[in-house]
């Protein structure tokens, strides 16, 4: 069942064709890895999908309704909701703070429990410009993930993290989002850590559909193997 | 109304924690409404003896002149300290309020106190219109647009049509004598001893008007503005309109202290509306420390004072510019700015000394 659905997205940057014609369809509970060399497009596959891009063609549609041309803040308030590959948060708060203020905006009923597995706990009262970087980003995640969205889009979440605590993130965003149904689309530049976290796979190359699939199908894949996993395949 | 900015139910959140903690929290959490309000109260009531301490008439003329800057060094801190925005435009507002109340008991023959209420509406539409057309710029973008539209109305009380209205460049005199503003007759009015508690009660009213606006979940959206818009609106929040309220507020206080301006002076000049008195005020901000509530009062303060000194040598400009330099780099933050950070380094080394006392179930480790 899909919920979250783009349909022939393309992008441009002027005279670059930063995405050409992708599709995805995402369903609650599974995690969809997109992967591709950098620039392949994927930040602004993520910029399209939430509303920070403008798309020159292609639909975006949730639950059926179409919402192409709806604000990244309509999309947060009915539960689409993002993280940036370039950590963003509130650096001047604290981690307490800048919870709370999202959670009340959101309607989040159980930031406890999030704090909690995200392993926020003892930060908490921390300016979140002093706590470490690892830390940060799951400050990150925490903020696309309060409120019960539906979707979630995530640009890189272990972005230079090192290989323990990138494995974790990426155990807390699977049980994450099959604890609560969330549908989510993750970008991802450790392609094993994909493979081993996702339920379905893209593989962008040059803003265009590689392929698309199951992750054996697309680990099997002869174009994806020669253009992009080459021997780690 | 999509946003709630207001009226929003609190949300305490106590990872694990039993309803003793939140209750503890729940404290603490008012423990800071109450402390500063106590301390802006104590302030106040302090202030009300200085015509008792300051003998000279002049030298309480120039402290009285310096709480009226204060309204607009005030007003121009608090978007600078809460939203990173700094206007160069609010003497549109002060200025504009300044001229209504001469336009409206001269031409309209209001009286003072109704002057003063509609000058402060007006100031305060003004600061809306002006908002909407810049408060979605950001940084020097919103600085020169302040800038500009500011000089326009300067511009504009200057043309040959405006002559009627605002004597252009001679000014406009205010006959004070057909009423009363608060009780104080036109004498009063334009005694500096005498009118200083109207003026300073309302510059305190305003301090704690922008203090618990600061504080509110409201000032944490403004933060959270200031620090990361983008991530705020993917979070769900209205950007524009809580930097538009903010600025509107902003707008008020300054209409406020141009309107009690000019029922002290009886006199209102384009210099009112023009950018130096922008300067001035920002410029006093800075001395007095733009992180501090209090800053830009004090600042303002001892700026016009210091002006006054400076003035007397002959030399205005080069000693305000050495004295401003001086401040800028040995007291970066300002005045009260270094101030605090000083106390505080000297409080948070003190509790260091002492034993922790605490029995934090999760004390933060240290995390890098
Ligand atoms: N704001 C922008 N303006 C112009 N070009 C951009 C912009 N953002 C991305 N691009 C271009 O679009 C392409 C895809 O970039 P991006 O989506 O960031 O790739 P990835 O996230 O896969 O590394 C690149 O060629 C990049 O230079
Ligand atoms: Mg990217």
């Amino acid at each position: 069942m899909t919920i979250f659905e783009g349909r022939g997205l393309s992008v441009r940057y002027g005279a670059v064709k930063a995405l050409t014609n992708v599709d995805i369809a995402l369903e609650p509970g599974l995690v969809h890895g997109v992967i591709g060399p950098n620039g392949a497009g994927k930040s602004t596959f993520i910029d399209g999908l939430s509303g920070r891009a403008r798309v020159s063609s292609g639909v975006v549609t949730f639950n059926g309704e179409d919402i192409t041309a709806r604000s990244p803040r309509w999309r947060r308030r009915h539960g689409i909701a993002r993280s940036f590959q370039r950590t963003s948060v509130f650096n001047s708060m604290t981690v307490r703070h800048q919870l709370e203020m999202v959670a009340e905006r959101n309607g989040e009923s159980d930031l406890a429990s999030l704090v909690d597995t995200l392993g926020l706990a003892p930060v908490m009262d921390r300016v979140c410009s002093e706590i470490a970087y690892g830390t940060q980003r799951s400050v990150d995640l925490a903020l696309a993930l309060i409120g019960d969205p539906k979707v979630v889009l995530l640009d890189e979440p272990c972005a230079g993290l090192v290989q323990d605590e990138s494995v974790r993130m990426l155990q807390h965003v699977r049980d994450i989002c099959r604890e609560r149904e969330v549908a989510a689309l993750l970008v991802e530049h450790d392609v094993e850590g994909v493979f081993r976290t996702c339920d379905r796979i893209t593989v962008l190359n040059l803003g265009e559909v590689l392929a698309s699939g199951e992750p054996a199908e697309v680990r099997s894949n002869p174009a994806v193997v020669q253009a992009y996993l080459g021997s780690a395949a | 109304m999509t946003d709630n900015l207001t009226g929003a139910p609190e949300l305490t959140i106590t990872p694990g924690g039993s309803d003793s903690q939140t209750r503890l929290g729940t404290i603490a959490r008012h423990r800071h409404w109450l402390v500063g309000g106590g301390i802006i109260a104590v302030i106040t009531l302090l202030g009300l003896a200085v015509p008792y301490l300051v003998s000279s008439k002049f030298n309480m003329g120039l402290v009285l002149d310096g709480v009226i800057l204060a309204f607009l060094a005030l007003s121009i801190g608090f978007l600078a300290r809460h939203l990173g925005l700094i206007s160069l435009g609010h003497t549109a507002f002060f200025g504009g309020a300044a001229y209504t109340v001469g336009i409206g008991i001269g031409r309209w023959s209001m009286t003072p106190t109704v002057a003063f209420v509609v000058a402060v509406v007006v100031g305060t539409l003004l600061a809306l219109i002006m908002g909407v057309l810049v408060v979605r710029s950001t940084g020097m973008t919103f600085l020169m647009l302040t800038l500009a539209l500011g000089q326009a109305l300067y511009q504009f009380s200057t043309q040959r049509i405006a002559i009627p209205w605002t004597g252009a460049h001679d000014g406009l005199q205010i006959d004070l004598s057909g009423g009363t503003f608060l009780g104080l007759t036109q004498k009063s009015m334009m005694n500096a001893a005498l009118f200083w508690p109207v003026a300073w009660v309302l510059l305190m009213v305003c301090a704690l008007w922008l203090w618990i606006t600061g504080r509110s979940r409201f000032g944490t959206v403004l933060e959270g503005i200031r620090e990361n818009e983008e991530r705020m609106r993917f979070s769900g929040f209205n950007t524009d309109l809580p930097r538009l309220i903010a600025f509107v507020v902003s707008g008020c206080v300054a209409s406020i202290g141009g309107a009690l301006f000019a029922l002290n002076a009886a006199y209102v000049s384009p210099e009112l509306l023009s950018f130096t008195k922008a300067g001035d005020a920002l410029t006093a901000a800075i001395v007095g420390g733009l992180g501090v509530l209090a800053g830009p009062i004090f600042g303002a303060i001892v700026y016009v004072l210091a002006q006054s000194r400076f003035n007397t040598s002959g030399n205005l400009h080069l000693y305000t510019g050495i004295a401003l330099v001086l401040v800028l780099m040995f007291l970066p933050g300002g005045i009260l700015g270094s101030l605090e950070k000083w106390v505080r380094g000297r409080l948070s080394r003190r509790r260091q000394a002492t034993p922790p006392s605490t029995s934090e179930p999760s004390s933060p480790e240290d995390q890098s």
